[in-house]
């Protein structure tokens, strides 16, 4: 497989297929990247076309030794930023403005949304960098600007921290399931005997 | 959970299971695992951890290529392609049917330049092996790029970029040749091997003070040393001592060390030396990194157009960087010189031996002592009859008035009682 960085650079010389393949790697993880951190596909959607457009605009400037994830990403979070420092300017006084998800989420994202918001800024996107988008820690340190060994124990800290807030929830989740399982247990049975 | 008896940090274990952990550790981890039940207890939760959050599963909604990135697609012809198109298509243009030809006898220009810059490149070399590293620095660079536009007469964009790339670049051979050179300047530092600052105590006692001095001087002359700081004092019934503070070149510091220490007797002596490569490296590379961020935070300034607050925050952001640069750039300069400049901590002693006076003090000037000795106590007595007189006398006087009537009543009365 052609490495991100060979095709970004075939791209810089001209050559479309090249983006089209690193559009088709990039584009799901983007999305991803965008709606677990903001409310709405739309938004989510709109942030993602507009990272791979700055990359098409900035494809000149860009540089050979940079990793092409790292890139990505960085241009991906500054888009993100920007996004939610509007999202506060719009947003009425007094009223806190929407964090990540919950509108129309299925449990899963719910649950696990609620834990992550408990994170700690830092700690939440460190975590959210290496589960959701599997950066390494080297590439995390350069994205945060931050020493490798800060982002390790932060890692560290945060999945600690999750663990904890994750585990009532999960109780509160399977108690939920197993009600369910009990409920319909019932009906067959109760659908039984009428038969 | 005990985690001092844990060979293995609970960080350590997250990065083995991360595949963050180099060779060496990630064994010892995998062993350490194998027989700790408290540490795999902790990679299970670890992994629970990990396992719940994957189950957020978000889909992208299916579509083709967005309208959006067609139209960049579409749109995106950088400045400089553009440029040399229409540099083509005029030439074309002004050269009509005949540019076939043109294109050929271009090439064979280029194959004739290039050929003559490699020949006088060699003769250029050649001379070099003679000359100072200093005149080598500009041999390569400036020839490469003059012959690669002309040879790419018919060539595509690609190279037009590429070169304009290298163009902005420092040459690597100039880059390489300066370091050799300030390398030579800093006595001997080898910016690939480990970079170390040596430091030396040494404690001397010497009979010869004075001239111990100035053979410090002349040690430091010849080994190309300088005085960081000299602190010479001493009392009366004790010895002299010299405190010096000698900064001379790494490489240098043995010879010193050797010739100082026949200045007189060493009573101590001590060498240290601080390795300073990984925090050498580190600083390079964060200065790199701080370099590239001023880059692009000023391409964004020259490129985009945005609202006047980002644009300041922009200013505010290359500002900050700026200045993390030349902290940087400060604290190699200071760490470079360190390594290159080691520091030697002399103290010289005088070797005291206490001296019999044993010439009594002339006659001549023990009559004037005498002399003086008399005139002040002469003196001192005429200031204190002076002073009792001022402050008794008023009382005196009174007294005297009041008892000198009945005193010389009583004086008659004692002497007629005699005569009769």
């Amino acid at each position: 497989m052609i490495s991100d960085e060979a095709l970004m650079l075939e791209f810089r010389g001209g050559s479309h297929p090249a983006f089209e393949q690193l559009f088709a790697r990039y584009r799901g993880p983007l999305y991803g990247f965008f709606r677990r951190r903001l409310n709405g596909d739309q938004r989510a959607e709109d942030l993602t076309q507009e990272t791979f457009v700055a990359v098409i605009r900035a494809s000149a400037r860009y540089e050979e030794r940079a990793l092409f994830r790292t890139y990505l990403y960085s241009i991906a979070m500054n888009l993100l930023a920007a996004e939610r420092r509007k999202q506060f300017r719009d947003s009425p006084p007094g009223e806190i403005a929407p964090e990540p998800m919950t509108n129309q989420a299925p449990d899963a994202a719910l649950w696990i949304g609620q834990a992550l918001e408990k994170l700690d800024d830092s700690e939440r996107e460190i975590l959210m960098l290496r589960e959701y988008e599997q950066l390494s820690y080297a590439e995390i340190a350069e994205l945060m600007k931050l020493p490798v060994n800060t982002v390790r124990s932060r890692l560290f800290r945060s999945r600690m921290a999750l663990k904890e807030y994750l585990e009532p929830a999960q109780r509160v989740s399977r108690a939920a399931a197993a009600d369910e399982k009990t409920e319909s247990a019932k009906l067959t049975r109760a659908e039984g005997e009428a038969i | 959970m005990k985690k001092i008896m844990h060979p293995i940090e609970p960080e350590e274990l997250m990065a083995y299971l991360d595949g963050e952990l180099a060779g060496d550790r990630a064994t010892a981890t995998a062993n350490h695992l194998g027989e700790c039940a408290e540490c795999q207890a902790l990679v299970a939760e670890l992994r629970s951890v990990s396992h719940s959050l994957k189950t957020w599963k978000v889909e992208p909604p299916e579509l083709e290529t967005p309208p959006a990135i067609a139209t960049a697609l579409a749109e995106n012809r950088p400045e400089s392609r553009q440029v040399f198109r229409a540099h083509r298509r005029s030439w074309r243009e002004a050269l009509g049917q005949r540019w076939p030809a043109v294109a050929w006898a271009g090439t064979i220009a280029a194959v004739l330049l290039v050929a003559f810059g490699i020949s006088t490149f060699q003769s250029r070399l050649a001379d070099s092996v003679s000359s100072p590293p200093r005149e080598s620095v500009f041999l390569v660079a400036p020839e490469t790029p003059e012959a690669k536009p002309v040879g790419g007469g018919g060539g595509g964009d690609r190279d037009k970029i590429e070169m304009s790339a290298r163009l902005q670049q420092p040459p690597p051979v100039k880059f390489k040749a300066t370091e050799q050179h300030q390398s030579a300047e800093g006595g001997g530092l080898i910016a690939s091997g480990p970079m170390i600052i040596r430091t030396a105590q040494l404690s001397l006692i010497t009979k010869e003070f004075d001239k111990a001095r100035s053979n410090l001087e002349a040690i430091l002359k010849r080994h190309r040393g300088y005085l960081g700081e000299l602190k010479a004092g001493g009392s009366t019934g004790s010895g002299r001592t010299l405190t010096a503070t000698l900064r001379v070149p790494a490489d240098q510091l043995d010879a010193t060390l050797t010739e100082v220490k026949t200045l007189g007797r060493v009573e101590s002596e001590s060498q240290s030396g601080q390795d300073v490569t990984s925090q050498y490296v580190d600083l390079q590379a964060r200065l790199s990194n701080a370099r590239n961020t001023e880059q692009r935070l000023t391409d964004l300034l020259r490129n985009r157009t945005g609202k006047l607050s980002d644009v300041l925050e922009v200013e505010q952001a290359l500002d900050r960087v700026r200045g993390e640069i030349e902290q940087m750039e400060a604290e190699r300069k200071n760490m470079s010189n360190q390594v290159s400049y080691a520091t030697l901590n002399a103290t010289i002693a005088e070797d005291y031996k206490a001296q019999l006076q044993v010439v009594p003090p002339s006659t001549s000037t023990r009559l004037s002592n005498a002399a003086v000795e008399g005139y002040r106590s002469m003196a001192d007595g005429v200031v204190s009859l002076a002073l009792f007189l001022l402050s008794n006398g008023p009382s005196l006087l009174l007294w005297g008035a009041l008892l000198f009537l009945p005193a010389r009543f009583v004086w008659k009365k004692v002497r007629r009682s005699f005569a009769s």
